[in-house]
């Protein structure tokens, strides 16, 4: 008897004792994972930021902190500058006075330039000061692609994802509750139908989307008329395509509005009320939860959504992605160019994300348990 | 009542019988006209949207049509569906691409387990930890566009910046091309798996979360070893994740382009020319609108049945 209790308590400490080195070996372990993902995943954010600043030339050096700032040699030649590094001759000759009619040539080097134009050469320094590192930045955030800017696509990009995802919530809230108001069975036929989105591939449905778009609007083939009215046309094809609503946001709302109590509903209509102001007072209001679950799963598709605008917007009515796009086939030579772009397309939208970032996976995790 | 009760989130479950007993027949017939004039403007926009499409792409597969504005359009009968099997150029064309595809989607299935599922039941043994899912959630906020040049980036031969670190490590003597057949290949799939970790993951965590703690615990005081309880109690009542997992898997990675496009499909590297760029191409580029419009169909018609097919079973399995 006495050896068996010793037995048994011997075995349950060490037992307990395994369980908790166990424990222990398992938070040693999962701790790592959890470090080394997280470093490898944010690693490339850092090194798109780091590359911006990275003259071109330097591109095949291993670079992990931002680079030394290298004053531009005086015997570079212009043409150079203007090609690798996107250098505005039309700037530089403003900067020291030379007239626009002035031409440079390609191989002048600026110790040419100075003694040619007697500009002292402290001055062409100056005006080279950092040029090396913030050539990429300035010529994305100063210059001009095909008619926009960097700017007014951002402009575009925030417009079309802020009315989009407005619209997309109204008349998905107004599905949600037509439809919770049905039958089963009619409630399932017009489910499915959303459900069709799922299955049905984007890429097969772009080419004749895309021609129905040009039978209503007559558009797309007259490349020569800029009016403001073809380019909102455009946008509005954009919005549409974003509002059509899925089987989730029909999912989110009808759960949602089924469990909402009747009573509710009934004694609004005793004091009056029409359906629409139900939903616009009682509703919108009770909803707060599946709406930001729908906006924090489709803000991001919106905005990063590049094959519509890229396929329905004119170049100069672009949103940011295509944007992008054009720039990194403009600047093909610049990488600095090209990561500012990407770096700044990115973002914005991972600023609301992680000033949000508790509403994010809120609601991720309640549409994965819905979906 | 009974079979509302049944239905565990309340879904679609709620019927207005009661309500319809006591109201008056032409109230209520105002009430469903008033429903569906609710859910109109939506609906519209849908079918107009997706399902019309779908209709309208019927007549142009028996045609000659090159591009959106072709003056003149022939009926060519079924010639754009035989193609596939007598041109040589078409074949061309498209067998590489479809290879490519099949061998992409074989191995972007891989990573979502490799990161989508094998995270979850990390974050399930050590607790829900909101940091590290904000980590794994956060490459979804980036389009896929800027994921793929990021790649281009890290993984160019002579200038990737994972390349030059790698090598300045000792852990590669020559850096990895990301533009070569194999970089491309393995590169695409990791790209796009780690872009989508947090949704992966999120869909085999509420799996994990919906599992009853008795039948884990109940394991663990039997002495079940942890591949075991894998096995044998959290995968078997799992199955919908899995199966959502799945159907968004052979949907999402059909439908990759942003990340092709990044990688040089349409112009400098053949390597990551799939299916969806393939059409793209043939759509807006080299004037086969019809061609490539059929092939599609060709393409996703038996895609479509599998997804419906999917998504029945799941439904079954989860209601």
């Amino acid at each position: 008897m006495d050896v068996i209790e010793r037995f048994r308590s011997s075995r349950q400490r060490g037992r307990g004792l395994g369980t908790s080195g166990k424990k222990r070996l398992l938070r040693i372990f999962a701790t790592t994972v959890m470090v080394v993902y997280t470093i490898l995943t944010l690693f490339p954010f850092y090194a798109l930021f780091v590359r911006s600043f990275v003259p071109t030339k330097e591109s095949s050096d291993l670079h992990l902190w931002l680079p030394e700032v290298e004053e531009v040699s005086m015997e570079r030649q212009i043409g150079n500058l203007a090609v690798f590094y996107d250098m505005d001759t039309a700037d530089l000759k403003d900067a020291f006075g030379i007239p626009q009619t002035e031409f440079l040539g390609a191989r002048m080097t600026l110790a040419e330039l100075a003694e040619e134009y007697t500009i002292p050469e402290e001055d062409i320094k100056d005006y080279f000061a950092g040029f090396y590192r913030y050539n990429g930045w300035q010529t994305l955030l100063l210059g001009d692609l095909y008619g926009t800017t960097f700017w007014e696509c951002l402009g575009r990009t925030l417009l079309v994802t802020v009315v989009s995802l407005v619209v997309l919530i109204v008349l998905s809230v107004f599905t949600g509750y037509g439809l919770a108001g049905l039958k089963r069975k009619d409630q399932m036929a017009v489910y499915n139908i959303y459900l069709l989105q799922m299955v049905i591939p984007a890429m097969l449905i772009l080419l004749p989307q895309y021609q129905l778009f040009q039978w209503i609007f007559k558009l797309f083939p007259n490349y020569a008329d800029k009016g403001l009215t073809r380019y909102a046309l455009q946008l509005l094809a954009v919005v549409l395509i974003n509002i059509k609503g899925t089987a989730l946001s029909t999912m989110i709302f009808v759960s949602a509005i089924s469990g909402i109590p009747r009573d509710l509903e009934d004694s609004a209509m005793v004091d009056g009320a029409t359906r629409l102001q139900y939903v616009r007072h009682v509703l919108f209001p009770l909803l707060k939860v599946p709406i930001v679950s729908l906006i924090v799963i489709q803000m991001p598709l919106i905005y990063n959504q590049f094959l519509q605008p890229y396929v329905y917007l004119d170049p100069a009515n672009s949103t940011l992605l295509p944007f992008i796009q054009s720039a990194v086939g403009q600047f093909s030579t610049n990488f600095q160019v090209i990561y500012a772009a990407i770096f700044s397309s990115v973002m914005p939208m991972l600023i609301v994300y992680l000033l949000f970032r508790r509403m994010f996976v809120e609601g991720v995790m309640a549409g994965a348990i819905k979906g | 009542m009974g079979s509302d009760a049944a239905t565990p989130s309340g879904f679609l479950g709620t019927s207005v019988s009661a309500e319809a007993e006591t109201g008056t027949t032409t109230l209520r017939r105002r009430r469903i006209v008033q429903d569906w004039l609710f859910m109109l403007p939506q609906l519209l926009i849908f079918v107009g949207l997706t399902i019309v499409p779908f209709f309208i792409a019927i007549p142009i597969l028996f045609t000659d049509m090159s591009q959106f504005n072709d003056p003149q359009i022939n009926w060519v009968g079924f010639r754009n569906f035989t193609v596939l099997f007598n041109n040589a150029g078409v074949r061309a064309d498209y067998l590489p691409a479809l290879k490519r595809t099949l061998v992409f989607v074989a191995l972007n299935y891989t990573t979502v387990y490799i990161f989508g599922l094998s995270l979850a039941l990390l974050m399930y043994e050590v607790g829900f930890r909101g940091g590290f899912f904000t980590v794994v959630y956060l490459p979804l906020m980036v389009s896929g566009l800027a994921v793929g040049y990021i790649a281009v980036m890290l993984f160019s031969r002579e200038t990737g910046t994972a390349n030059l670190l790698l090598m300045e490590l000792g852990l590669i003597k020559k850096g990895i091309n990301i533009y070569s057949p194999s970089g491309t290949m393995f590169l695409l799939p990791l790209l796009v798996g780690w872009r989508y970790a947090g949704y992966n993951m999120a869909i085999f965590l509420s799996g994990l979360l919906a599992i009853p703690k008795e039948t884990i615990e109940s394991a663990i005081v039997d002495g079940a070893s942890y591949l075991q309880r894998l096995f044998r109690i959290y995968f078997p009542q799992m199955w919908p994740s899995f199966i959502l997992a799945t159907t968004m898997c052979l949907i999402g990675s059909f439908a990759v382009f942003d990340e092709l496009v990044a990688l040089g499909a349409l112009y400098v590297n053949p390597e990551a020319n799939l299916l969806s760029t393939l059409f793209f191409i043939y759509g807006f580029q080299v004037e086969r609108l019809g061609q490539g419009m059929t092939l599609a169909v060709e393409t996703f018609l038996p895609l479509v049945f599998v997804g419906v097919a999917l998504q029945r079973l799941q439904k079954r399995l989860q209601y």
